[in-house]
């Protein structure tokens, strides 16, 4: 993960250079403190002229997803459900051990094993393994179970090597150094305006540590892949929000050329910024499939997710901050650190969103034997903002002062990226602010409630996506975009935006995606897609209308820029009779359809979004369980284009903060180094039964249309888990300062609270 | 899953034969437990025997007022007995609490007696710890937020997984086995047992070849009973400490008591301590305060499981206020 | 994931004195050497035995029979995605925690990754992929589609069966029975509020 205000760490010590199979780096927009920039981009004729319609017929309604009806009744193909006519099953052998050097790989019995096709080693012997998981063999066997036995068939010796595991194992003094140049790669200490002056200005000041924790991305669908050969030829069927990405790294890690490879998604379940490549799973099955010159399923099981297909990486700081008695934040100092796993970078924006005007930070990344990090919904996001967002209640009250209000005095100057002043105070009455009481509920009983406050932002801009649009003499308007839905919609996005554009129905638009065979398209990450995939299929069908009414203009007599396509018709503007039915006016192309190329270009999309989340909870301060009972999200999205489904997005976001905050965790024993929750079940995930009641508002405002549109997958995840934390402070009267809010933590707070006479 | 030979016997008879086996033979009821463990290489049986024909179905009224209860009856259909509630309170909230709607639908009472624990050092193979052939329990100096806080002498720390194990002995069960050598009667409490280096891969008295068939409720007289359960969670979770109490009373005094935690120990645990308490008191908060208080008197929690005290002296309390109709939190 | 290869014979009662005086007489370091080609003995009388390798299972799936030659270890999940191409039914965690293999047996919501195929010979398995009648979706479909109670859809078709089991069992469902009987499934795009909403909005499922 890239972040402006730290410098990408030196190239990671050991293992990488990245294998084959590695996930590329991470290139999702993580901005630093810094505002994202509003699109000044020049903007083109074509854009100009597909600007968004003032008044849209279907942008901003609430469209049901085109694949619903094949998602609801099993129809719909995950890569997990392609069976291919004598597929093999591909099965991972992968170090049980936290950090080891391979001392032996013994394949013999594992190519006797009944139903075995195929077995390769993926590691040298002599390499060393840096996390439990890392893969070392494989197998493919005829069917699922057999192939089980032979990866368990495959006899490595292992010499065990010391490991670290966490930021104090890797960061003790006498620390065995596990990583080639050390296990902590500094970053650069930045600093802004003068922390003297800062700390000088503040008439209170604060000191303390925070900290959130790691997480796993647990898509329910795992990573893996489908490959096939023809000749020297591959189809992959994967599970990957990068179509195109996916393409090229099984290119590039097989030595092929990409002409070569073809990537099939038409449906995927679930990435969360974990699934852009092949990684080692995707060219391992690609190999077996050659090797046993058959079809080749291998997806990843359960375990295998937990341990190796990327996770949220833990974050700290330990921080001292000043405030002046009118409640104006002076100065920000902070030392972090970042755990991404065995050689893997973790940053995070920190200070969040507050103007602090005066910092100073120092940022270390740790390698630990673990997985490594991937990207995962809002990258930095959670952590920057947990880490900020505590310490502005803990401020509050130092100064005497609402949340919101404290809040509302230290947020940036207001643009249209920069809402938050408006959000808290509409959010704040929307939610009932006023009944919340001061910090630590005084009513008697076991069960205190009480209410938090947080607010995020993100990117979200549009980028470099694809299309192609064929208009045919039967009336077919097709559109092609090599993009894929990683579930926020993006077919029905697709579909919506060209039936708009050529007004008409939704069921008259055929759109293909999902396929690198179609024009190219970006990874469905850092909230890029709707924002990418929507002007460049406005723009396309746009040049493919112009295309058709250049040909339908002579037989109306009139010049084509006079024309228009709304309400199933192509007639002149302003003289809905003067012209034909689409079907009528589509029999004038020929022969030849209309085949128009087109992309995503500036002026119809924005970056910049900003949100607030308000929670209420129940504590039960005799059992440390925490209860949500509501969360309350304002998000603004620039122009909305299917209500329904942004709307959605905004409940996942909190949904799944909610169980960042309370639940999830990665738990690696701090002796072997190796995790004892890689499954769903004691790796404790949100269900119905956990779930508040949750009201989204987005935010739809001329001006916020007006911006054209925003991604919107990443920014509602980014506070819930801050404002939850910062609502059981209020219930408790005592502060948590690190994730997740499980009881004991509670409990312990309220001890140490009693036992300092603060309770 | 290693592969496994099948056999579906139609009795117990049939059944206790098909077990006794040269290699690993292991009984499936509900497979809840088991299919998971040998997916994970935790068991590895040559060969299954299905007893979910073999074993009765059925909850079937005892000449005493009491109720005998079939191994093979599932977990829903106990949670929706009307003989249950009406009889036995805190087995119906019990079942009603485990797992999720898909476990109960499968899952059987036999089932939840001798499901293996979920500590999850037993739960990886990469801990070959006492429970799987190993010398040492990873517990004390590992992860061990979920393990036991009582009966913490070793050499394993696990807690007792099944829920319906803590009313049953609170309700003073009996369990009918059925094996080689006949049948047997053990009483719920005797039935669990502490680890000790010998038997340390079990967590009961039955042998492998033999078949938990019924559980026998005596009838309950006149008490009145509360289960309290603490979760995490609210949704599919394992306890972090539960109680059963049983009271029987004598007007509004509390006459004798019964008083057994789960979540909390190698085996359900009763705290004769938190009994003590309660006995000659009426069923009041200062009542249910002084027996959570004395429930966890002697508790010898480990590294980084304290919390659970509290937990536990919590679900004690309110236990007991629910046995007296009391609302709690 | 690989056995430890240091414990490599571990399992709770794979440690029996006579597999390891097996183990050793073969001169072999690893229980996984036994895996397959295990000796079963004798058959005992009584009931028939089958497997470890491949018989006849015959299900009953939506109605329609399904013949299968599999392993006894295979489970009414796999049997049906890897045997039969029936793949509406997903396979989330594979251990009875996340719920997207959920089906509907003889009337009753079951994590058909945890139920042998062999077990379930003579019941009626019910699938997602049963639950329409040609173009005309089930009410629990409607109501997932209609509320948009799903985005990447991997959870889902779980999710409906357990709706349906409830609405079943429960036509007007407690708002109590509604969550209760939805806790077994896990959605990880976040839709639960809407599966809430669309749960509750169903008026009525057909008799079965």
């Amino acid at each position: 993960m890239s972040n402006p205000r730290i410098p990408d760490p030196a190239p990671a010590p050991q293992p990488p250079p990245a294998r084959p199979g590695d996930p590329p780096p991470t290139t999702f927009p993580t901005a630093g403190s810094a505002q994202p920039p509003v699109d000044t981009q020049p903007i083109s004729a074509d854009a100009k002229k597909w600007a968004w319609p003032e008044k849209p017929t279907l942008l901003g309604t609430r469209v049901k997803r085109v694949d619903g009806p094949n998602k609801v009744t099993g129809r719909a193909k995950y890569t997990f459900d392609i069976n291919r006519p004598g597929m093999l099953f591909g099965k991972i052998a992968r170090s049980p051990y936290a950090h080891a050097r391979i001392a032996a790989i013994d394949l013999s019995q594992a190519e006797k094993a009944p139903g075995v096709k195929a077995v390769l080693a993926w590691k040298e012997v002599g390499a060393e393994v840096m996390f439990q998981g890392d893969p070392v063999a494989a197998v493919a066997a005829d069917t699922d179970e057999r192939a089980v036995d032979a990866m368990r068939l495959i006899r490595v010796r292992y010499e065990q090597l010391p490991h670290v595991i966490s930021d104090a194992q890797a960061t003790a003094p006498g620390a065995p150094v596990v990583f080639k140049g050390g296990n902590t790669t500094p970053g650069s200490t930045e600093e802004t305006g003068s922390l003297s002056d800062g700390f000088k200005q503040a008439a209170h000041t604060i000191e303390a540590n925070y900290s959130t924790h790691v997480i796993t991305h647990c898509c329910m669908e795992s990573h893996g892949s489908v490959c096939e050969w023809d000749g020297d030829k591959l189809t992959a069927w994967i599970s990957t929000q990068a179509v195109h990405g996916s393409k090229q790294g099984f290119a590039q890690g097989l030595k092929i050329p990409e002409a070569n490879v073809r990537t099939i998604t038409e449906y995927m379940g679930g990435g969360f910024g974990s699934k852009v490549g092949p990684d080692a799973q995707g060219l391992i099955c690609a190999q077996l499939a050659k090797l046993a010159k058959a079809p080749v399923k291998l997806m990843l099981d359960r375990k295998e997710e937990q341990l190796d297909s990327g996770n949220r990486p833990g974050a700290s700081v330990r921080v001292k901050a000043g405030v002046t008695a009118e409640g104006k934040l002076t100065a920000w100092e902070g030392t972090s650190l970042g755990s991404g796993g065995a050689g893997a970078a973790a940053g995070f924006p920190l200070p969040y969103l507050y103007d602090f005007p005066n910092r100073k930070r120092t940022h270390t990344d740790v390698y630990i034997n673990a997985g490594r990090q991937r990207a995962m919904r809002a990258p930095g996001h959670p952590q920057g903002c947990f880490l900020t967002e505590i310490m502005m209640d803990e401020l509050a009250d130092i100064v005497k002062m609402d949340p919101v209000a404290f809040r509302i005095n230290n947020v940036p100057a207001v643009a249209a990226n920069t809402m938050w002043a408006e959000y808290f105070t509409s959010g704040a009455k929307t939610f009932g602010w006023d009944k919340r009481h001061p910090t630590g509920d005084k009513t008697p009983g076991p069960i205190k409630t009480g209410m938090g406050v947080s607010a995020h932002r993100w990117g979200g801009g549009g980028r470099g996506a694809q299309v192609h649009c064929d208009i045919t003499s039967d009336g077919g308007l097709v559109v092609k975009c090599g993009t894929q839905d990683i579930g926020t919609g993006t077919r029905t996005i697709v579909t919506m935006v060209a039936a708009e554009t050529a007004g008409l129905p939704m069921s008259a638009i055929k759109a293909e995606i999902g396929d690198s065979r179609l024009p190219f398209a970006g990874a469905s990450g850092g909230s890029t897609t709707c924002a990418g995939v929507s002007p460049a299929v406005r723009i396309t069908v746009g040049k493919a209308l112009d295309a058709l009414f250049e040909r339908v203009a002579p037989q109306l007599g009139v010049k084509a820029d006079t024309l228009v396509a709304s309400g199933g018709r192509v007639h002149v503007k302003g003289s809905p009779a003067k012209g034909f039915t689409w079907k009528e006016a589509c029999k004038l192309v020929g022969t030849e359809p209309i085949s128009v190329d087109g992309k995503w270009e500036p002026g119809l999309s924005a970056a910049g979004t900003c949100g607030v989340q308000f929670a209420e909870v129940e504590v039960d301060i005799e059992t440390g369980i925490v209860r949500v009972k509501r969360v309350l999200a304002i998000q603004d999205c620039g122009l909305i284009v299917d209500r329904l489904t942004a709307e959605s997005q905004v409940h996942g976001g909190v949904i799944s903060s909610l169980s960042f905050a309370l639940f999830e965790d990665r738990i690696l024993d701090r002796n072997t180094g190796q995790m004892v929750n890689p499954n769903m079940e004691m790796y404790l995930l949100a269900g119905m039964s956990d779930i508040p009641q949750i009201d989204a508002v987005l935010v739809d405002s001329p001006e916020q249309r007006a911006r054209g549109v925003i991604g919107i997958g990443e920014p509602p995840t980014v506070s819930t888990s801050a404002a939850i934390a910062n609502a059981v402070r209020n219930a408790i009267g005592v502060p948590l300062r690190s994730l997740p809010l499980h009881p004991h933590k509670i409990l312990a707070a309220m001890a140490q609270g009693k036992a300092a006479g603060t309770l | 899953m290693k592969a496994f030979a099948y056999v579906n016997p139609a009795n117990e008879k049939d059944a206790v034969a098909a077990l006794k086996f040269d290699g690993v033979a292991m009984p499936l009821a509900g497979g809840q437990d088991l299919l998971a463990r040998m997916k994970d290489f935790i068991a590895e049986p040559d060969r299954i025997v299905n007893v979910k024909s073999a074993l009765d179905g059925t909850i079937a009224p005892m000449p005493d007022g009491g109720l005998k209860i079939g191994a093979a009856v599932r977990m829903a259909d106990l949670a929706e007995n009307a003989a249950v509630r009406r009889l036995y309170p805190a087995v119906l909230e019990a079942a009603g609490e485990v797992g999720t709607p898909q476990i109960r639908n499968q899952g059987t009472v036999g089932g939840n007696l001798n499901q293996r624990p979920r500590c999850w050092y037993f739960r990886n193979e990469e801990f070959v710890c006492f429970k799987k052939g190993g010398n040492r329990c990873f517990a004390p100096t590992g992860e061990n937020q979920y393990h036991a806080i009582f009966g913490n002498q070793g050499p394993s720390h696990i807690v007792h997984p099944s829920s319906l194990a803590v009313p049953f002995v609170a309700y003073g069960a009996k369990f009918r086995t059925f094996g080689p050598q006949g049948e047997r009667e053990i009483p719920a409490a005797e039935f669990f047992t502490l680890p000790t280096l010998q038997n340390v891969k079990k967590e009961n008295v039955l042998a492998d070849d033999e078949l938990l068939t019924h559980v026998i409720l005596p009838a309950p007289g006149n008490v009145k009973s509360g289960h309290y359960e603490v979760r995490y969670k609210t949704s599919h979770d394992w306890p972090l400490a539960f109680a059963t109490v049983v009271l029987a009373m004598q007007g509004a005094t509390i006459r004798s008591a019964r008083v057994v935690l789960g979540a909390v120990a190698p085996v359900p645990w009763r705290s004769e301590d938190a009994e003590q308490a309660l006995v000659g008191h009426p069923i009041d908060e200062a009542t249910a305060q002084a027996a959570g208080e004395a429930a966890v008197k002697a508790a010898r929690p480990l590294s980084g499981n304290a919390y659970k005290i509290q937990i536990a002296r919590t679900a004690v309390k309110r236990a007991v206020l629910q046995a007296g109709g009391f609302k709690t939190a | 994931m690989a056995p430890n290869d240091e414990h490599p014979d571990k399992s709770e009662r794979g440690s029996a004195v006579s597999r390891r005086a097996f183990l050793k007489t073969a001169g072999v370091s690893s229980l996984a050497a036994s895996v397959v080609g295990v000796e079963v003995g004798a058959q005992p009388a009584g009931p028939p035995m089958v497997g470890p390798g491949e018989t006849a299972v015959h299900l009953m799936v939506n109605g329609k029979r399904v013949d299968l030659q599999i392993e006894p270890r295979v489970t009414l999940l796999n049997a049906l995605r890897n045997h039969a191409d029936i793949t509406g039914n997903k396979r989330g965690c594979d251990r009875g925690a996340c719920g997207a293999c959920t089906m509907i047996v003889d009337g009753r919501a079951v994590y058909s990754c945890s139920t042998l195929a062999i077990e379930v010979q003579g019941k009626q398995v019910r699938t997602v992929d049963g639950l329409a009648v040609g173009n005309k979706l089930h009410p629990v479909q409607q109501a997932f589609y209609d509320h948009d109670a799903l985005m990447c859809g991997f959870c889902t078709p779980g999710f409906i069966m357990a709706s349906v089991a409830l609405l079943e069992k429960h036509p007007t469902p407690t708002p109590t029975q509604l969550r209760k009987g939805l806790d077994g499934n896990i959605c990880r795009c976040g839709t639960f509020k809407r599966i809430r909403e669309a749960v509750a909005s169903v008026k009525g499922v057909p008799h079965v």
